[in-house]
């Protein structure tokens, strides 16, 4: 509390003094909604990773494709069932600890024990062989590497966690290192001069959680923050036209979806599902709300995800009287208020929701007014995001809305696995569950014949297409405001990294 | 001296129940939230802490398991109360790191907003007062009373928006928000004192201008004081045990007010972390920041109560 | 002294005006203006005032003076009811202890000391997150914080009251309860119950508005003047006049609520 009055008072001074000292060595401040809640890299990997604190095993370009880190080759035997991945020479932690086989062991070894994609994945064992790291699976798994890109198997140092394995401190590989850290707010990062690859060019990074939309941008728009992640429509269609900044709109492979509970008996028919989706209006929302037209979802996977976005299916549209004919087909009529009643059942239902996403509760409350329109009740419950995979899991959910992410690992088939495989998942299928799906999804992850790969991918987006256990509203657009004078700055659609390690200050 | 070491004693004794009395409040409400969490708590819990995306049911069974939600609620509340009197106020549910920690460094940035809007108020309340107190029924006197009816008015957040859409964004001549050095205060604390002051301006303006028609104060400008002598000796003295007394009065607006402002300008204080933590149904903070703001405004009140006796004591009292 | 008193007289009179064109507004308003607050229209979002709608669309086309007097009405009810619930079990438990006195008096005393501990925004924002969107946590909340003050003012005035030879005569001649509170209690503390209310209607309003904004009260898309300030923040760049709705009927109903009472020094 008297640091705290200690700083502001050195801070009036420092202000005074320090409005007229040049740019170029200050700080870049970057802002996005997410606050970086402890050391814990459960709770903080995102972020950390983001930052370019903590590096990975594998990385991944902004394409999808698969890079050397801190590991410098794999190899997998040839039953598939165990991976070595050979380390690099010559890296030091942040402390400088060294990084090798037992430090890659420590730290994969407790990701592999919290929630995280290793859960995921049929390991066996992870050990440390001859200086190299071995996985020891159950079943062949073709996405291992790209597993070890994803934010929760960052490496961390031993040093980092106490005695007891309490997190106590940020201790990674990366370029960057925390010279300050004030949760869950703001972090600050000087340049790792002993970095093993090329060092940044920014020497200081401050990153700012700022959770109002609004804030945001004015913070952007005052140049009180130099890189600005995750605008709402208003802000970002005002930004556009601010000279300071520049503002990208980058499309990743996130999607707004509704989830159905398919063991329900208003949803277990898929031509109920089918009449829910021709009653979304997908194009007014892209236009209004997220201000996007082209954002508009006719299919599940964007155009983001290449190998998954089908250029040749049967696109999702939005046609009210088309839904209302479907539901009349299952034996629905028209109450006198206009509800629709099938015996004594009313078409009466809640959709959960979340209001961490701005557009969520918005696009919600246009639903609500729009399924009113083909007689269905809906009644908005806007509450905690954990909401709906509890429901998923107590039976008790209806529909609800969020926004899915299926690129958490460069590969999509992990996110599309836990989502759709067998007994379907928390953020995905419910009471669904199609056997083709299951089949033709195994075969994806195990195999590594590229035809057929993609002939088995067409199929389950086909599927996913007409059955609509899930139901696409929105694909995302990622935006950003950028301060003109920053150079070097890539938007990584996979959201992997900020790039900071790229950036530089005009001269 | 013993009449004011017996008043101090009382007063003392009285706030100190105060401050029992609220933390059972607290204790006992923030206790009820955890029971009234609609479906399950470990999900919420669990959700907090592993984020969006990793969030799934085998983290909240270990979560349950972890926080032992499946006892009995007399067993909970009985094991939730004595551990809020052994000051255990436990870890955050959602950030996973102890609630003291968190608290201590807000605390720090709530008491410089309440310090510096109690000041701002003061700053504009004080001359203000002066001014039209000495010259009751004036034309200064009517407009500022209008003017002060209306900002009264205003509820602190309206006024806050409007102030910040003119200032930083139009004008751009401060930080929209957050705590980014000397100039963030400015908004935030002009936003709250200017409520306070809103009132208090005429509590100055009506002590003064009644200690200006009061006997003593004739008595002393025969004794040949002058008039700006007889202001600061005698009519200021005399004028600010109400001042003071008003002050203890507005505390309950103050602390409203904290709450309120930092949320619209995101400054990192215990009432930011209040609402923060009541959407992500972290009870522990909850009733962390519930209870320190509480207390703060215990607190509050026995400075002012002993400022009160102090003032009491040296002006012969009223 | 006749000047400021006839001006006071006109500010009250001013209030009290505004305040009753507020419940006719809110009364009778939704029926006149028959629109559904709800109504969305995508394709006529953020649209300045019109014939077709005189105060203009929200950003899902929504029409706003629809949902000014929807929300109106909620901010008015709540805050009668809630100072009708606190009123008259606190004057009533005032009265009580002022005649009995005591134990009597001592217990409700802490009572009250007890709730006025916590400032009663944080009270009631407590008890709302109980179940957040609840009109009954905010109605409960609200009259919780309220009635204190109701007892506090009744228990003072009437000891005073009581102790009065008037009342003593009185007493004396037979004259039963009823008789002593018409003719004494009630003049004596009537204006200041009255003034009490006011404020604590005002207080109400304000409440309802701020846990709104900061989505813990009543959520959308119930139209309510505080959510509805927060839902309109981020396009106050765009439709400006859009934002400022909301906050005038805030700040216009507790101005009115402040002005029918006599002195603007009383918190």
């Amino acid at each position: 509390m008297f640091r705290s009055i200690r700083i502001s008072l050195c801070l009036v001074l420092a202000i005074l003094a320090s409005k007229a000292t040049a740019e170029n060595n200050s700080p870049v401040t970057i802002v996005s909604p997410w606050e970086i809640a402890s050391y814990d890299p459960a709770v903080s990997g995102f972020a950390t990773q983001k930052l370019e604190i903590m590096e990975n095993l594998v990385d991944a370009d902004a394409k999808g494709t698969l890079r050397h880190s801190l590991a410098t080759a794999w190899t997998v035997s040839n039953d598939g069932l165990v991976w070595e991945f050979m380390l690099r020479e010559g890296v030091k932690f942040h402390d400088g600890s060294d990084f090798n086989a037992a430090a890659a062991v420590f730290s994969l070894t407790r990701s592999w024990n919290q929630p995280g994609v290793l859960k995921k994945a049929p390991i066996e064992n992870i050990l440390a062989r001859n200086g190299k790291l071995i996985v020891q699976l159950k079943k062949p798994f073709t996405a291992l590497p790209a597993f070890l890109a994803h934010a929760s198997t960052i490496i961390i140092a031993k040093s980092a966690f106490t005695t007891e394995d309490k997190p106590s401190s940020f201790i990674g590989t990366g370029p960057f290192m925390v010279s300050a850290y004030t949760p869950p707010q703001s972090i600050s990062l000087i340049r790792n001069e002993a970095y093993w690859g090329a060092k940044a060019h920014l020497k200081n990074v401050t990153y700012l959680a700022a959770s109002r939309a609004e804030t945001r941008a004015l913070l952007a728009e005052s140049g009180d923050a130099d890189i600005v992640f995750t605008l709402d429509a208003p802000g970002y269609s005002h930004l556009k036209t601010v000279n300071k900044t520049e503002t990208f709109a980058v499309p990743i492979p996130r999607v707004v979806v509704l989830k159905v509970n398919a063991g329900h008996s208003f949803f277990n028919d898929p031509r109920a599902r089918q009449a829910l989706s021709l009653a979304v209006p997908r194009e007014g929302i892209a236009r209004v709300i997220t201000r996007f037209p082209e954002t508009s979802a006719n299919q599940l996977f964007p155009p983001a995800l290449k190998n998954w976005h089908a250029t040749d299916i049967e696109p999702l549209n939005t046609d009210i009287d088309a839904a209302k004919l479907l539901l009349a087909e299952l034996g629905w009529v028209a109450g006198a208020d206009g509800i629709l009643t099938r015996g004594q059942e009313r078409f009466s239902i809640t959709l959960r929701t979340f209001p961490d996403r701005p557009e969520l509760p918005l696009i919600a409350t246009v639903l609500q007014s729009q399924w009113r329109e083909v007689g269905i009740e809906l009644e908005v419950s806007v509450g905690n995001y954990s909401e709906i995979p509890a429901g998923h899991q107590d039976g008790s959910l209806d529909v609800a809305l969020y926004a899915r992410n299926y690129g958490l690992t460069p590969d999509p088939i992990g996110s599309v696995l836990q989502d759709f495989g067998k007994g379907g998942g928390d953020w995905g299928a419910m009471g669904w569950e199609n056997d083709q799906v299951v089949d033709v999804l195994k075969t994806i992850s195990t195999t590594t014949d590229d035809e057929l790969r993609k002939e088995n991918i067409a199929m389950a987006v086909q599927i996913l297409q007409q059955e609509l256990p899930v139901i696409p509203v929105v694909w995302y657009q990622h935006t950003v405001a950028v301060n003109k004078k920053l150079r070097g700055v890539i938007i990584d659609p996979l959201q992997r990294s900020y790039g900071l390690s790229e950036m530089y200050w005009a001269d | 001296m013993k009449s004011l070491f017996k008043s101090v004693l009382e007063v003392a004794l009285a706030r100190g129940l105060q401050a029992i009395i609220v933390a059972i409040i607290v204790g006992i409400v923030s206790f009820l939230m955890m029971q009234a969490l609609p479906g399950d708590a470990a999900y919420r819990i669990a959700a907090g802490r592993y984020g969006y995306d990793l969030m799934d049911s085998a983290a909240a069974e270990a979560v349950r398991l972890e926080l032992g939600l499946d006892n009995p609620w007399f067993f909970q509340l009985w094991s939730w109360l004595g551990q809020l009197a052994q000051f255990d106020l436990g870890n955050s549910l959602v950030y996973g790191t102890p609630v003291i920690d968190n608290i201590v460094i807000q605390l720090g940035y709530s008491l410089l907003l309440a310090g510096c809007a109690i000041a701002t108020s003061l700053l504009i309340a004080i001359p203000v007062g002066i001014i039209t107190g000495l010259r009751p029924n004036g034309l200064l006197d009517q407009s500022t009373l209008g003017l002060s009816i209306f900002l009264r008015a205003i509820p602190a957040f309206a006024l806050g928006i409007v102030l910040v859409m003119v200032f930083a964004v139009q004008l751009k001549l401060f930080p929209v928000a957050g705590f980014r050095g000397f100039e963030s205060f400015i908004l935030p604390s002009f936003t709250l004192g200017i409520g306070l002051a809103a009132v208090s301006n005429r509590v100055v303006r009506d002590a003064v201008s009644d200690a200006m028609s009061s006997n003593w104060q004739l008595f002393a400008r025969t004794k040949g004081l002058s008039m700006r002598a007889t202001l600061i000796c005698h009519v200021i003295r005399n004028a600010s045990l109400p001042v003071v007394t008003y002050l203890g009065v507005q505390l309950a607006y103050l602390i409203e007010g904290v709450v309120i402002v930092e949320t619209v300008f995101a400054w990192p204080g215990i009432g930011h972390a209040l609402v923060h933590a009541i959407f992500g149904r972290d009870i522990a903070m909850v009733q962390g920041t519930a209870l320190t703001l509480g207390l703060l405004y215990v607190a509050l009140n026995l400075c002012v109560d002993l400022a009160c006796r102090s003032i009491d004591q040296r002006g012969g009292g009223i | 002294m006749p000047n400021t008193l006839s001006k006071i007289k006109r500010s009250r009179l001013i209030g009290y005006l505004l305040i009753i064109c507020l419940a006719i507004a809110a009364i009778i308003g939704p029926e006149l203006i028959d629109k559904d607050p709800a109504k969305q229209s995508l394709f006529s979002i953020l649209q300045a005032p019109s014939l077709e709608h005189p105060l203009g669309t929200d950003h899902l086309g929504r029409d706003m003076a629809a949902r000014l007097l929807s929300g109106a009405q909620l901010s008015l009810s709540l805050a009668f009811l809630s100072v009708i619930t606190a009123g008259l079990p606190g004057t009533l438990l005032g009265l009580i202890a002022a005649r009995f006195g005591g134990w009597t008096d001592r217990i409700l005393g802490a009572f009250a000391d007890s709730v006025m501990a916590l400032p009663g925004l944080l009270l009631v924002l407590m008890l709302v997150a109980i179940s957040p969107g609840s009109w009954w946590a905010l109605y409960v909340g609200i009259s919780l914080t309220l009635w204190v003050e109701y007892f506090r003012y009744t228990r003072q005035r009437a000891r005073i009251v009581l102790a009065e030879p008037s009342v003593e005569a009185s007493q004396m001649l037979g004259l039963g309860s009823w008789l002593l509170l018409r003719r004494h209690l009630l003049p004596e503390i009537g204006p200041g119950i009255l003034t009490i209310a006011a404020f604590g209607a005002a207080t109400a309003v304000t409440a309802v508005a701020a846990l709104g904004f900061i989505s813990v009260g009543i959520r959308p898309p119930t139209a309510e003047w505080g959510g509805m300030m927060t839902e309109l923040l981020p396009y106050w760049r765009e439709a400006p006049f859009l934002i400022l709705q909301p906050i005038i009927c805030l700040v216009v109903t507790v101005l009115a609520l402040h002005l029918t009472v006599g002195d603007a020094r009383r918190p």
